[in-house]
């Protein structure tokens, strides 16, 4: 056996063009594949983290139905927002921090104009320690000044531009209007401070105001309608979201950022599947141009296994002696491949790419990484894959006839 | 002899229905904004909402109108909502908050105060000058005329209104509200016909929210006079507040 394998060497070595180019395939092929996943390992983990430390923080705390009726009047379903609530959140191992937030439909007046947006109301102090990128979104001015709250809002770009283009002056005078908690139309003066970013699809005219004005406006003294949990590792979050149902009991709704941004657990899905594919296109490919190699093989040494098969070699061993290089050039293209592939991850890891998502302007930039299984699965891939490419060759040559094989065939 | 009996039989059968023919869809929709938006009143309404939790809200405001298209709604309870004014001028609607101690531009179409109704139903009466009407012949119901009501302006409270009106006295009876794509939005149960200071019209209106099916909301007419002339000056965006 291992003089087989060692033959199967030294063949290998033998005809060096013939193994250079079908190492070419392969180290092309291994190294795209791994470049790949690479990028969307770290494209997806941008995403995650985006979602979790930029919009929805990792777990969301709900009163039960409030996802469902999030369209009609989410007002009534509400929760406290006191010292007691909180440390109860907080007394789950593994929480982070807590910040609570109220999310409410109203209509912001400027000058003449009247428009309909969204509202989220937010403790800006807290709201940073759950959700950490969004500080990146806000303007330089907030919410708050040395402490105080502030009567202000600061609105997405959008919005702005829906409010008389650019014309509004910073620190105008506004006016939120929106149905209190009794449905009877509240109304509050505010000043337009800053203007935000967008940092996801969705909802584009959005505004965002201190919880304590619009706890005043919507007559929600000390309630909120939803508290964002901030969780230590990504990894421990379903374990935390699991305690968070078990001490909070029926009156709650506990939501990770998947069961909220369903569109991105999707699209990673997708984009997943799509790669697959792609990557098993590349591989069939690759693994036929190992194949061609293999069979040109076979025809160019059929004198040499008549000659083999003459002093007694038997046809197992001559099926074992192909199989066995085409399994070593399998390894060795796959080796190389992986290696050059992470050369690349790992320079695009330290470099970073920058990329910015259709309907959101703030750019990120992604790590690419690839885990240590995957590498080794795909240079195990590239080996199985040439050694099952390479038994039609491989019995071609076994089922030679010694004369005919002797005589040139 | 026989001939002539027949003859006098038959002319008092078809006599009623010769000298009474159908009203057309305009005579029907010029009915409704007599009734509904006499061209001068004063009023006072109870309004209230029943909402998806089953609590209800009652809110009591008193209403003036003059001419075509100013109206004038003062808020007086419930104490949340107490000094809050709305003013219609033309296609302009405005709300007077007086925390806010201004006045700020609304929609027609959002929800009034939170019910069931929305602001143009309430203070946009005037269907001859927003919709275009049609007379449909199967009403489904014999005891009423069905008309068919398409917007002519976009400031119009609703893209389509189908509209039920009682043969017996052309009074409004039933309505339903709907989109531009046919969805329905709402339907209104008109009820309590009786005499406002000799104008019989609808003292209560039940409008039932299609989307929120748990919701509806009531409007009562508490007082109505048609005769009053309100001064122009009540119509103007300073007087809000005062």
């Amino acid at each position: 056996m291992f003089s087989l394998l060692q033959i199967a060497i030294r063949n290998v070595m033998r005809n060096k063009r013939r193994t250079a180019i079908t190492l070419a395939a392969l180290l092309v092929g291994v190294s795209v594949m791994v470049s790949i996943r690479g990028a969307l390992n770290g494209l997806q983990r941008s995403l995650v983290q985006n979602v979790v430390s930029g919009q929805t923080g990792a777990i969301q705390v709900h009163r039960a139905g409030f996802l469902k009726n999030v369209l009609s009047s989410p007002l009534s379903l509400d929760m406290p927002q006191d010292a007691d609530f909180e440390k109860k959140l907080l007394s789950v191992p593994h929480v982070k921090a807590v910040s609570p937030r109220i999310l409410f439909a109203g209509m912001i007046n400027v000058a003449d104009q009247t428009i309909f947006l969204g509202v989220q109301a937010i403790d800006p102090i807290r709201e940073f320690q759950v959700v950490p990128l969004r500080q990146a979104t806000m303007g330089d001015k907030g919410l708050m000044e040395s402490g105080k709250v502030l009567d202000a809002m600061v609105v997405t770009e959008q919005l702005q531009g829906a409010l008389q283009g650019s014309k509004v002056p910073k620190d105008a005078p506004a006016a939120i209007l929106a149905p209190d908690k009794d449905g009877a139309l509240s109304g509050e003066n505010v000043t337009l401070t800053g203007v935000m970013k967008l940092n996801m699809p969705g909802e584009k005219k959005v505004g965002m105001v201190h919880i304590g004005v619009a706890q005043r406006l919507l007559k929600m003294e000390g309630r909120a309608t939803e508290y964002i949990v901030a969780v230590d590792e990504i990894e421990n979050i379903p374990q935390v979201a699991a305690e968070l149902r078990k001490a909070l009991g029926k009156e709650y709704e506990v939501s990770t950022w998947e069961d909220i941004a369903t569109f991105v657990k999707q699209a990673m899905q997708r984009q997943s599947m799509i790669l697959s594919l792609v990557a098993g296109v590349f591989m069939i490919l690759m693994l036929l141009g190992v194949a061609n190699t293999m069979l040109m093989s076979v025809l160019d040494r059929t004198r040499e296994i008549g000659t083999m098969m003459a002093v007694g070699v038997r046809r197992s061993k001559i099926l074992g002696l192909f199989l066995m290089e085409a399994a070593t050039i399998g390894a060795m293209g796959g080796i190389v491949g992986g290696a050059v592939g992470s050369v690349i991850v790992l320079a695009l890891n330290a470099r970073g790419i920058s990329v910015t998502f259709p309907g959101s302007n703030v750019p990120f930039t992604i790590h690419p990484y690839v885990s240590a299984s995957y590498l080794i699965s795909i240079v195990a891939l590239a080996g199985m894959g040439a050694l099952l490419f390479a038994i039609y060759p491989a019995w071609r040559a076994s089922r030679l006839r010694p004369v005919e094989a002797l005589a040139g065939g | 002899m026989f001939r002539t009996t027949l003859l006098t039989l038959a002319m008092t059968v078809l006599l009623p229905t010769v000298a009474f023919a159908d009203p057309t869809a305009e005579e029907l929709l010029k009915k409704y904004d007599s009734v509904m938006g006499p061209e001068n009143f004063s009023a006072t309404i109870l309004m209230t909402a029943h909402r998806d939790d089953g609590t209800t809200r009652a809110y009591k405001m008193s209403m003036l109108k003059k001419g075509d298209d100013k109206f004038r709604a003062t808020f007086a309870e419930p104490a949340a909502v107490r000094g809050q004014e709305m003013l219609r001028q033309g296609d302009n609607l405005w709300v007077y908050m007086p925390n806010l101690k201004r006045a700020v531009r609304l929609a027609n179409r959002d929800s009034f105060q939170g019910g069931d109704f929305n602001n143009a139903d309430v203070l946009r009466v005037n269907y001859q000058a927003d919709y275009s009407a049609k007379v449909i012949a199967d009403s489904g119901r014999a005891d009423a005329w069905l008309i068919e009501l398409h917007a002519k302006t976009k400031e119009a409270a609703y893209d389509m209104i189908k509209l039920w009106m009682r043969k017996s006295d052309s009074q409004p009876v039933k309505g339903e509200y709907y989109t531009a794509s046919g969805k329905m939005l709402r339907a209104a149960e008109f009820s309590d016909f009786k005499p406002f200071s000799g104008l019989v019209r609808p003292g209560k209106i039940s409008m039932k929210n299609m989307l929120a099916t748990q919701r509806y909301s009531t409007m009562t007419w508490d007082a109505m006079d048609s005769k009053v002339n309100p001064p122009s000056g009540k119509f103007v965006l300073d007087d809000l507040g005062r």
